[in-house]
């Protein structure tokens, strides 16, 4: 293997989109095709070459990369550029590099002004999440962190729906009140332990009081709890989601939530485990009131856009009991489940918007009877309504088996309630999805000639298809062998779970580990 | 009288912007200037070859590591930080007055020099540690600054607000006077040294506490610190929009140089006062972020508004005197530095703009960030800077200032800082939002102001670039200008006694 290319890898995958998107900022705006050809060429181009690259390591076992390198010493604390690539990221960097190019594509008319523009903070937005997600160095962490709320703001600032600029107002504050105040706990541990490095923290953390871990878990929890997003905190993503443009809301509910579950597996809990375990059963409780209120909110939803999003809150609700049962199949659940969300949402996000470019609505009053006009745009938004509602076979059920069922066999004496609450949330989410899909899709065609179905002329295109297939061959592909997603972060959790000292799964009703072992076969 | 080569170096970077000051008055006498270009030129050039004259001769004092001194002036390393911030202001501030004056169509060339009398008067009150001299060089800045605020009386409110500046800055220069007297009168020397190393000796008399806080008082006004502040808006509204961000940048930036030598090498010598002022700043300075703050978010006006976030700026930069370390005035030069940048850059889209009069609102900024594309990805870089976010220069200040405080053990200092700059968030957002995502008012075509252009242009690039590097401005600049530049009351004093 070369091996001097092999560690620029992942530097390479942060700084060319962005460098590619301020080279596609600096065309003039008569230019917008070609910048749209360009960025889909440019995201596609890095797609493959970290699918080249990352995928054969995935066999590797225990992998992966890592570049380091001493960036500068600002007032006695060394910051270092430091990024590694493991069995935690490798499939949500993945996620990030494929789920571009299809937004790009799938959206590529939807963008009537400044399409240039809009596609080049786009890419510049994949840099700013592949940095957060990389990095391994709290700094660096935090810069890509907070520096990503600026394309995404510019995006649904300027070409969100009508209420775009309250929500993209609400959008960076809220995720600014959260991750300021992590600044803070940040900071705090930076000055004790004299780095940014994970590891030094989590040593130096270990030592410090009880109390004051707690209080730095807390900040780093709001930060990501904000992103994730946890009940209560949870009231940005609705407006954000609705008012982005379709690009915007797949990117944001693929990726962009990733990092709050992300941040929790990848520094939260390392470095804090003794307070992760002293606030998990909270913790689970607002996953669990998340996960039905937000079916309950989703199925009185008019807009379909929005009914998408409160299934979000719903589903990353599932991904945080998942993290909060600290057992190995509940966190690869987790870990499963951002996966499922990033790709089912992301699918659902861009069907919307692809009916929404034709019929110029969203609310589901204004449909009825599609399924005769647009036959393959309903089979492809069933398949992804089924994944979504968790149908064995599909994505979704894998994600949400494996949490429910890593938190009824948890340590922990709420274990098997937050289980058993949580699946009515599975139920709910059947119900508000069918129930759409019925309004929208079945029945007699709505006639009036101002409906949205009447506006439906033309089924999907090959383009939209050719969006839409990939998509539908994961779906499948996740449901059938999950192995393949989960294989990877199997090592890495169970050495997480080992140092926190969780306790011990229950092995009563169904044999826990076994099953973790078979399915890292 | 003949000068040493020593004596030489530390009085011409004040000597050449003075000469300049008294040509430029000379090369305007004609009455009919505004008509003449090339007296325009010639004007502008002098102002700014002064400038940069005095900014290269500093740059190869800095280079030679020399400290020169000439009586009470010592153009140590603090003063030479100075002299490069106050150089780089004025600098600022004359490419943008040549669009703006133009655009008021107010063309005189006194404005010049006034502005580098002033500038004069700003890098002496940095270079002394003598307390007269300290008052003058204080009376040697202002005054020009009163009559700069007054000076486009086709603006309504000019002479209101240049009336204002001047009664509330006449105070608190008596209160500066009268902390003069009272510390002069209890340690009998006007030398801070000499005065620090006497307190240093001396429980806390009330007299000397009360010195102390009247000359602390005199500072906090030219901080523009809660609650000396009131003066602020309406000054700042009044001026001319590139002396106004001059004002909120130099003034500030000197008065806390100046207060950083008097602080460390006098005042907090003893450390009963010391930790009285210190707990008299925590208060100042959280009712400055909050007040200064959620005032900002109340504007409708641009110019206001940043008035307004001026004032909470300060909140920011003292609470790097609450920190007091050595490190923590690091990073309040370092702050100073992305702070001249981000809000030259900010004062400067004003201009840049073409917005006279008082058509200083949001509403008359809609749409040209992409009728301007350059200016407005600049501006837009200044505002992230002013808010902090990274990766700007901004960011990185505030980073220093919460860590050192956070080194301290004001953990709660700190997450009140953070807070205010959420709410900071909170209006900086606005002149983005209306460059951005309101559509513009008409469908003419934009002012061409290609100084300011370039002033905020070259403020956008440099804040990504200190943003990306800031270690090398730390340890090349701010750290040799505290680590060498401010020598404390007890060494000095040791070095004269031996």
């Amino acid at each position: 293997m070369n091996h001097c290319m092999s560690t620029h890898i992942l530097t390479f995958l942060v700084f060319a989109p962005l460098f590619w998107g301020l080279l596609l900022l600096a065309l003039p705006n008569r230019l917008a095709l070609l910048t749209k050809y360009l960025a889909f060429i440019g995201s596609l181009g890095i797609f493959v070459i970290a699918a080249l690259r990352l995928i054969p390591m995935l066999d590797s076992g225990s992998i992966l990369f890592s570049e380091r390198a001493p960036l500068f010493t600002l007032l006695n604390i060394p910051i270092d550029y430091h990024l590694s690539l493991d069995g935690l990221n490798i499939w949500l960097i993945l996620l990030t590099t494929f789920l571009v190019p299809i937004s790009i594509a799938g959206t590529w008319n939807s963008i009537k002004e400044r399409p240039g523009s809009f596609f080049a903070l786009f890419t510049i937005l994949e840099s700013c999440i592949l940095g957060a997600f990389l990095a391994n160095d709290l700094f660096l962490f935090y810069i890509f962190w907070e520096a990503m709320l600026i394309p995404m703001y510019f995006m649904i600032g300027v070409w969100g729906g009508a209420e775009r600029k309250y929500a993209a107002n609400k959008f960076i504050i809220f995720t600014l009140a959260g991750s300021l105040l992590w600044l803070v706990a940040l900071l705090y541990l930076a000055t004790q332990a004299g780095s940014f490095s994970p590891e030094i923290m989590a040593q130096t953390a270990m030592n410090l009081p009880f109390s004051k871990q707690c209080w730095l878990y807390l900040a780093f929890a709001l930060a990501f709890a904000i992103k994730i997003p946890l009940f209560p905190l949870h009231t940005w993503l609705p407006d954000a989601h609705t008012e982005a443009p379709t690009a915007g809301s797949a990117i944001l509910a693929g990726v962009l939530l990733k990092l709050g579950g992300y941040g929790f597996l990848r520094f939260a809990i390392p470095i804090l485990p003794a307070a992760a375990l002293h606030y998990a059963k909270p913790l689970a409780i607002l996953a669990v009131v998340a996960i039905i209120y937000g079916a309950l909110v989703a199925m009185v939803q008019q807009d379909i856009k929005k009914l998408v999003a409160y299934s979000s809150v719903s589903h990353m609700g599932f991904v945080m009991l998942g993290i909060a049962s600290f057992t190995l199949i509940g966190t690869q659940g987790a870990m499963l489940q951002m996966l499922n969300h990033g790709i089912s949402t992301g699918a659902l996000f861009l069907l919307v918007g692809m009916v929404y470019d034709r019929a110029h609505t969203r609310m589901i009053v204004d449909f009825g009877g599609i399924a005769s006009k647009m036959p393959i745009f309903t089979f492809f938004f069933i398949i992804v309504t089924l994944s979504s509602i968790g149908l064995p076979l599909t994505n979704g059920f894998i994600g949400e088996f494996l949490i429910l069922n890593g938190t009824f066999v948890s340590g922990f004496t709420w274990g098997r309630v937050a289980a058993i609450v949580s699946v009515s949330g599975v139920l709910l989410g059947a119900i508000y999805m069918l129930w759409m899909v019925k309004r929208v899709f079945w029945g007699p065609e709505n006639q009036e000639p101002k409906s949205g179905t009447a506006h439906l002329t033309s089924d999907l295109n090959i383009r939209e298809i050719a969006v839409m297939t990939p998509l539908v061959i994961l779906i499948f592909w996740m449901g059938l062998h999950h192995v393949t997603f989960t294989g990877a972060s199997e090592e890495k959790i169970n050495r997480m779970l080992d140092d926190i000292q969780a306790p011990p799964a229950r092995t009563l009703l169904l044999n826990a580990p076994d099953q973790a072992q078979h399915g890292a076969q | 009288m003949s000068l040493s080569p020593n004596e030489t170096a530390a009085i011409l970077p004040f000597a050449i912007p003075a000469i300049a000051a008294c040509l430029i008055p000379i090369a305007s006498l004609d009455r009919d200037h505004t008509s003449k270009k090339w007296i325009r030129v010639v004007i502008f050039c002098i102002a700014l070859l002064a400038l940069g004259f005095s900014f290269y001769y500093t740059v190869r004092l800095w280079e030679s590591g020399l400290q020169p001194a000439y009586g009470y002036i010592s153009m140590d390393r603090l003063a030479q930080f100075a002299a490069f911030f106050v150089f780089v202001s004025a600098a600022y501030t004359v490419l943008q007055l040549w669009d703006h004056l133009r655009q008021e169509d107010w063309v005189k060339g006194e404005i010049l020099a006034l502005l580098l009398f002033s500038s004069v008067g700003m890098l002496l009150f940095t270079a002394t540690s003598n307390l007269i001299l300290l008052f003058l060089a204080l009376e040697l800045f202002s005054i020009p600054l009163y009559v700069l605020t007054a000076t486009v009386h086709a603006r309504a409110k000019a002479l209101e607000g240049g009336m204002k500046y001047f009664l509330t800055g006449a105070v608190a220069s008596c209160c500066f006077l009268m902390g003069i007297v009272l510390l002069y009168g209890m340690t009998g020397s006007f030398d801070i040294k000499i005065i620090g190393f006497e307190l240093a000796k001396n429980n806390s008399d009330p007299l000397v506490l009360l010195g102390a806080a009247l000359l602390l008082m005199g500072f906090l006004f030219k901080v523009s610190a809660v609650p000396f502040h009131q003066w602020t808006p309406d000054t700042y509204e009044a001026a001319p929009h590139p002396i106004a961000g001059f004002m909120s940048v130099a003034t500030k930036g000197v008065a806390l140089i100046a207060l950083i030598r008097v602080f460390a090498s006098c005042i907090a010598q003893n450390a009963n006062i010391g930790n009285r002022m210190q707990t008299a700043m925590i208060v100042l300075a959280v009712l400055t972020l909050v007040i200064g703050n959620f005032t900002a978010l109340a504007q409708t006006n641009f110019k206001r508004m940043l008035a307004y976030s001026s004032i909470s700026h300060a909140g920011y930069l003292l609470l790097g005197f609450i920190a007091g370390t050595n490190e923590a005035y690091q990073a309040i030069l370092f702050y100073l530095c992305s702070y001249l940048l981000m809000n030259l850059g900010a004062f400067g889209v004003l201009s840049a703009f073409g917005l006279i009069g008082d058509n200083t609102h949001f509403r008359n900024i809609r749409g040209l960030g992409w009728k301007r594309p350059g200016i407005g990805i600049a501006a837009t870089i200044c505002f992230l800077s002013l808010m902090g976010i990274p990766p700007t220069a901004g960011f990185f200040g505030k980073y220093l200032l919460f860590k050192e405080l956070i080194l301290q053990g004001h953990i709660s200092l700190a997450i009140i800082g953070v807070l205010a700059s959420l709410v900071s968030v909170g209006y900086y957002l606005k002149p983005i939002m209306a460059m951005y995502m309101e559509p513009s008012q008409d469908n003419s075509e934009p002012v061409i102001a290609p100084m300011s252009g370039a002033t905020v242009l070259v403020s956008g690039v440099l804040i990504i670039l200190l943003g990306l590097l800031p270690g090398s401005l730390l340890s090349g600049l701010a750290r040799p200008s505290i680590q060498e530049g401010l020598i404390t009351a007890v060494d000095t004093v040791t070095v004269t006694i031996e």
